[in-house]
C-alpha cells in the first residue's frame, strides 16, 4: 500500500481568529503545523479591526463622559485631547496583544510560519513565494475584505473603510458613512465624539438592520439626537463626486434627491470573502459569496476545512474563534463537533452599547405558535439614577413555557450583560429562573430580573 | 521570453514552468475574440484591457497554474465579449 508523506499534518491559511486558534490547538496535540499569512500575523481583528477600534472607542467614551462631568460637580472646562497621542495609545494596545507581526509567538508553540500569499496548486499542495508545501489537511481562514459598492463616481475618489479610517492622522471635519451596520455605527460614534460632523446614509429603514427592529429604531433616534450626527435611513446613495477639496454625495430619500458635502467618505456596506487562492486547483467548491461547508466545517474536499469570514457570513470575532476550535477538534480526531451558533451574541461597542443573542421577536413568531416578550427601559433601575445615564432597554423573548429564546440589551455594559441571556438561551433557562436569581442592587442587570418578572406576570 | 515575474505551472506539470508572458496572453485573447467574430480592432483593444487586468491580478502572485491564468483571463474577457470568454475558457487556448 502506498503511504503518503506530507510536509505538514495541517496547513492553516490565515493567522486571524479563524486560523490561529486551530493552529495552536493542533500543534499542542503534536501535529506538524504550518501557518501562512499574507499580511500581518494576527489577522484583521488584532491589527485593524476589533482591537484598535475598541481601543479608540474606549478613549472616545472616556472623553465624552468626562466632558459631561459638570453635572456631577466635576470641572471640565480645560478638558481636551491630542489625537496623535490617542493613535499612539491605539498602536500600543495592538502591539500589546503580542500577536501582531510576532513570528516567535507561533514558533514557540511549534508552528512553522510562512509569510506570503498561499495559493493552491493541487488538493494537497500550496505554493507560498514559489515554495511548495504539502499538507495532509488544510484549514482556510483567509477572512474577508471591504469592497466598494457599485456607486457612480466612487472609483474616482479616495474613501475610507472601517479599517483604513483608524489610521487617519486626525478625524475629518465631516464624514459621510455609507452603511448603517454596526461598523458604520461604531465609527460614527467615534468620529462624532472627536468633533466630526457625521452623516450615516443607510438604505434600509433603520440603523443596524441586522439587529432587532426596536434596536435599530432606538439607535437611529439616540444617535440622530446628537447634533454631530445626522441619520439618513431609507436613503440610497446615487453618486459621489469631488468638489474642490470636498466630496458631494448625492442620494435619494423619500422620493427626493438630496446631497451632502463632506470632507471624507467611508464605505461600510459590502465585503467579499477572500476566496481567490487557487481553490479550483484544490477542487474546492466556492463562489464570490464564500466557501460552503458541512456542519463540521469541511468543504466538499473532505481534508480541507474553512472557518471565519471566508465562509461568507461576516460575524463577530468570537464566532470565528469558536469555528477555529471546532475545526481543530474535527481535524485532530473524528469530525464530531459542530459550532453552536444558537447562543452567539452579536454586539456593537457604541455608546450606548448594543448586544443581541438568540431569536429576535420576529424570528420567534415565525417558528413558535406562542411567544412571550417584555421590555424594560433602563431608566427605571436604581443604577440609572446614580450614574445619570438614562438611555437603553432590555428585551427578553420567551416561548410558551417561558424558556428564554432570545434577548437584546441596549445601554451601558450591554456587551457584558448579554452573557446572562446567552447562558439562558444556551441552557434553556426560563424567565422564572432568571427572575428568581438574585441580581445585585444598583447593577444594570437588575433590569434583567424586572424583564423576566414581566414575562412571568404577562402569562398569569 | 518576457519576464513578467509570475511563474506559470503548466498543465500536468510535465510541461514544466514558464514565466508569464503578457504578450503571449494578449495574442491568445485576440485569437479568441477573432474566433468569436469580433473585428480585428476590437479584438486588439479588448485584449489589451484584459491583459492589463490579468497582469494586475498577477502582481502579488509569484506562482499560479495555467488553469488559474485561463480562468482569470476568461473572467476579465467576459466583461467585454462573453462569447470569446466562453471559447477561451472551454477550448484551453495556448498560454
Amino acid at each position: 500500500m502506498t503511504t503518503h508523506t506530507f510536509d505538514y499534518d495541517l496547513i492553516v491559511i490565515g493567522s486571524g481568529a479563524g486560523g490561529s486558534v486551530a493552529a495552536t490547538i493542533a500543534a499542542r496535540e503534536g501535529l506538524r503545523v504550518a501557518i501562512v499569512e499574507e499580511s500581518i500575523l494576527g489577522g484583521d481583528s488584532s491589527n485593524w479591526g476589533d482591537v484598535p477600534t475598541k481601543a479608540l472607542l474606549h478613549t472616545a467614551h472616556l472623553y465624552d463622559e468626562t466632558k459631561r462631568g459638570d453635572r456631577f460637580g466635576l470641572r471640565t472646562t480645560s478638558l481636551g485631547y491630542n489625537y496623535p497621542s490617542i493613535r499612539a495609545w491605539k498602536e500600543k494596545v495592538v502591539k500589546q496583544t503580542g500577536v501582531g507581526d510576532n513570528k516567535k509567538f507561533y514558533e514557540d508553540q511549534g508552528i512553522t510560519v510562512f509569510m506570503g500569499k498561499a495559493h493552491f496548486l493541487t488538493p494537497h499542495e500550496i505554493t507560498v513565494n514559489r515554495r511548495h508545501l504539502s499538507g495532509h489537511r488544510f484549514l482556510i481562514a483567509t477572512g474577508s475584505e471591504w469592497i466598494a459598492p457599485n456607486i457612480q463616481g466612487l472609483s474616482d475618489v479616495t474613501y475610507f473603510t472601517p479599517r483604513t479610517i483608524l489610521e487617519t492622522i486626525r478625524p475629518p471635519k465631516s464624514l459621510a458613512i455609507l452603511g448603517g451596520s454596526r461598523y458604520g455605527v461604531e465609527i460614527a460614534d467615534l468620529m462624532a465624539i472627536f468633533g466630526t460632523k457625521v452623516y450615516i446614509i443607510e438604505e434600509k429603514s433603520r440603523l443596524l438592520p441586522e439587529f432587532e427592529k426596536e434596536v435599530g429604531d432606538y439607535m437611529s433616534a439616540v444617535l440622530g439626537a446628537r447634533k454631530e450626527i445626522t441619520v439618513l435611513t431609507g436613503s440610497r446613495t446615487l453618486s459621489v463626486s469631488k468638489e474642490g477639496a470636498s466630496h458631494r454625495v448625492l442620494f435619494t430619500r423619500g422620493g427626493a434627491q438630496k446631497h451632502v458635502k463632506v470632507d471624507a467618505i467611508m464605505i461600510a456596506t459590502d465585503y467579499r470573502p477572500n476566496v481567490d487562492i487557487g481553490l479550483n486547483n484544490a477542487l474546492v467548491k466556492y463562489s464570490e459569496d464564500g466557501i460552503p461547508t458541512d456542519k463540521y466545517l469541511r468543504t466538499n474536499v473532505k481534508h480541507i476545512y474553512a472557518a471565519g469570514d471566508v465562509l461568507g457570513k461576516r460575524q463577530d470575532t468570537h464566532a470565528a474563534l469558536i469555528e477555529s476550535r471546532v475545526a481543530a477538534h474535527n481535524i485532530i480526531g473524528a469530525a464530531t463537533m459542530v459550532p453552536d451558533y444558537v447562543a452567539m451574541p452579536k454586539v456593537v461597542f457604541s455608546s450606548p452599547e448594543v448586544a443581541q443573542v438568540g431569536l429576535t421577536e420576529q424570528e420567534a413568531r415565525r417558528t413558535h405558535s406562542h411567544v412571550r416578550r417584555a421590555v424594560t427601559p433602563l431608566h427605571i433601575v436604581a443604577r440609572s439614577n446614580v450614574s445619570g445615564q438614562k438611555d437603553g432597554f432590555i428585551k427578553l423573548v420567551a416561548d410558551k413555557q417561558g424558556v428564554i429564546i432570545g434577548g437584546v440589551v441596549v445601554g451601558p455594559h450591554a456587551t457584558e450583560i448579554i452573557h446572562e441571556i446567552s447562558l439562558a438561551v444556551r441552557y434553556r433557562l426560563t424567565a422564572q429562573q432568571l427572575a428568581t436569581t438574585p441580581h445585585v442592587f444598583l447593577s444594570w442587570a437588575e433590569a434583567m430580573r424586572v424583564t423576566a418578572q414581566k414575562i412571568i406576570g404577562a402569562n398569569s | 521570453m518576457e519576464t513578467g515575474g509570475t511563474h506559470i505551472i503548466k498543465r500536468h506539470r510535465r510541461h514544466g514552468i514558464e514565466a508569464f508572458s503578457k504578450d503571449k496572453l494578449q495574442k491568445s485573447v485576440v485569437a479568441a475574440c477573432l474566433s468569436a467574430g469580433a473585428h480585428h480592432g476590437q479584438a486588439e483593444l479588448v485584449a489589451k484591457h484584459v491583459a492589463d487586468a490579468v497582469e494586475e491580478w498577477l502582481e502579488d502572485r509569484p506562482e499560479v497554474t495555467s488553469s488559474d491564468l485561463r480562468l482569470a483571463t476568461a473572467k476579465q474577457l467576459k466583461k467585454y465579449h462573453a462569447d470569446a470568454a466562453y471559447l477561451y475558457e472551454q477550448h484551453r487556448m495556448t498560454i
